[in-house]
């Protein structure tokens, strides 16, 4: 679905961003891109959505060239973009005209644009009241999910949000991962995260790629990226705590690679309680409250 | 034991709103007490450190009931200049609160405001910027840095000012990991060396729950919950429920608590957790 290749990207005053970063992102997938602050990890979202020009390689999504010309309606309906900060990306005066900016743009007619307009909202969980609210006087949460239901409405395949839980409380940060992850697995959209939320990263995304210095430090499944502290200490990225308790612990038996809190707590059950060791991994199950996730169909 | 601060019953309502952000709070902190704040968002967290600040009454429209005392003195009385140099308050959002061209002139604007000697004010300002770690920023414009940078810029023109007691206001939360780990590492020295008043108000738990002497948990316009961090975290479900993750490792020992499998105090640190928890499995007589 998306291919980087040889990816590089200067900033206008010669600050390299990104250097020579290849990967390929399938139809499907939910990505976590983590690292330090300058690692590169923004940068390389806008370029994968199209909103950077790459300096050199190139960025092809769903076949599509992003430098190329004239391409950019056709790659607004491949993957959108949610910025870190929802206002910088609202700005109409009505919640209802945000959302349906979009499809207008793009000369979705409007009866068809109204039914879109309230399915995306239904989905994104802004309720039809909220229509004719001005953006700015919600609360974050609800700003991030008009910005959200914005970028759905134009339909998506790959959906790319920006730190989705900055500034938010956990029980925010739960609703918007469960919100994304309803996304990837019920209408299988790809979802891409850029975040330093590592337990939301364990509990959520299928496969992490971790930036330092512009470059690709490490990439694969979470649980195995996790399982590298000393890689990701290179770009000042800390796993979970779980994780490091679960190393620690390794030695009586307890499975070295435990993710989340759930995990852990039944691994110490288990190896105290005198259960032998399985060693097919289990289906991972969610921290409470959250739902199932993404762990179960690592 | 001296309190540096003392809630007593007290309650605030912002204009046209229809209930009260704060309802009947009533909080003492000693002096030189590490206080967390926690609760989910528009809890009413901000409103009361502002109540603490003296901003609420003295600079915002609203009414109150009940009252707020620093150092024994009620806030609504004091002077406002003097309330400014008692209690330091670092917004989450550093960019809104600087005015200057340079780190250093930003740092000295707060000084001069308050009337620092001007003798005084060049080692205020070395000693602010040596405990945050800016001194090499301090010739750079502020908005020029990273956000990590900005928020201990802020965090130093607090500092410089010598308050009794220091407000920070989700510190955190708009910047990276090593610059969290950063301000985590100041407010480590504010009590270990400065036995300062310190108050953050976080929603990284994990972080600041070892430095903390209480924690104190907001929700809906009430403190709900106050207590010694290694109390307070024991019931993780419902904490999760009002939008506060606690430290990983207390959840887990937390959880095996309840299931019969651990009976000390509750963890704080990786260390402690790591510790507890070979204890607990060479108990098992599970190490190998």
């Amino acid at each position: 679905m998306i291919r980087a290749e040889r990816l590089a990207f200067r900033y206008p005053d010669g600050t390299p961003a990104l250097d020579g970063v290849t990967l390929t992102i399938a139809a499907g997938e939910f990505v976590a891109l983590i690292g330090q602050n300058g690692a590169g990890k923004t940068t390389l979202a806008k370029c994968l959505a199209g909103l950077l020009r790459p300096t050199h390689g190139r960025v092809v999504v769903g076949g599509i060239d992003t430098a190329a010309k004239g391409v950019m309606k056709a790659l607004v309906r491949r993957i959108g973009y949610v910025f870190q900060n929802p206002d910088h990306q609202l700005f109409n005066t009505r919640v209802y005209d945000e959302i349906s900016y979009g499809p207008k743009n793009l000369g979705v007619p409007e009866r068809e644009r109204d039914a879109v307009v309230r399915e995306v909202a239904a989905v994104a969980g802004v309720r039809p009241e909220l229509f004719s609210e001005h953006p700015f006087f919600l609360s974050k949460g609800l700003r991030q999910r008009v910005a959200i239901a914005s970028t759905l409405a134009i339909r998506p395949q790959v959906i790319v949000v920006d730190e989705p839980t900055t500034g938010q409380d956990y029980r925010q940060s739960i609703d918007v991962m469960e919100f994304l992850t309803r996304l990837w697995r019920q209408q299988g959209h790809t979802i891409i995260i850029v975040t330093h939320e590592m337990p939301i990263v364990a509990a959520y995304a299928q496969r992490v790629i971790a930036l330092c210095r512009g470059r690709v430090l490490a990439d694969g499944p979470t649980r195995e990226v996790f399982a590298q502290p000393d890689l990701l200490a290179q770009t000042f990225v800390k796993p979970p705590q779980v994780t490091r308790l679960a190393r620690a612990w390794a030695g009586a038996g307890v499975r070295a690679d435990a993710l989340t809190v759930d995990e852990l707590v039944d691994e110490v059950v288990r190896v105290a309680g005198g259960e032998r060791a399985v060693a097919v991994p289990r289906a991972g199950r969610q921290e409470p409250p959250a739902g199932p996730g993404a762990q179960a169909d690592a | 034991m001296r309190l540096a601060v003392e809630v007593e019953r007290f309650s605030w309502r912002y204009p046209f709103a229809q209930r009260d952000a704060l309802r009947e709070v009533s909080l003492a902190i000693p002096a030189g007490e590490f206080t967390l704040v926690v609760g989910p968002n528009e809890a009413g967290k901000t409103t009361l450190m502002l109540a603490i600040k003296g901003i609420i009454p003295h600079s915002l429209a609203g009414r109150h009931d009940g009252t707020v005392r620093v150092f024994g003195e009620p806030v609504a009385q004091k002077n406002a200049a003097v309330l400014a140099r008692q209690v330091g308050y670092v917004f989450g959002d550093p960019d809104a609160q600087f005015t200057a061209l340079t780190v250093e002139e930003e740092i000295l604007f707060g000084l001069e405001n308050v009337g620092v000697p001007t003798s005084e004010i060049g080692a205020r300002i070395r000693r602010a910027s040596e405990l945050t770690m800016i001194s090499d920023l301090l010739d750079k414009p502020p908005y020029d840095i990273s956000g990590g940078e900005k928020q201990r810029v802020a965090i130093a023109s607090v500092l410089a000012m010598d308050p009794e007691i220091l407000i920070l206001d989700e510190p955190t939360s708009m910047i990276d990991p090593l610059g969290k780990d950063l301000i985590v590492d100041i407010c480590g020295s504010l009590k270990r060396d400065r036995r300062m008043t310190v108050i953050v108000v976080e929603h990284n738990v994990e972080a600041f729950a070892p430095l903390a002497d209480r924690v104190v948990l907001v929700r809906d316009g009430r403190i709900e919950r106050e207590g010694a961090p290694r109390t307070f975290f024991d019931d993780v479900e419902s904490l999760i429920d009002c939008g506060v993750y606690p430290p990983q490792v207390t959840q887990v020992f937390a959880r095996l608590q309840r299931r019969g499998l651990y009976a000390g105090p509750l963890p704080l640190t990786d260390e402690e957790g790591v510790a507890a928890g070979t204890r607990l499995l060479q108990g098992a007589g599970r190490w190998r």
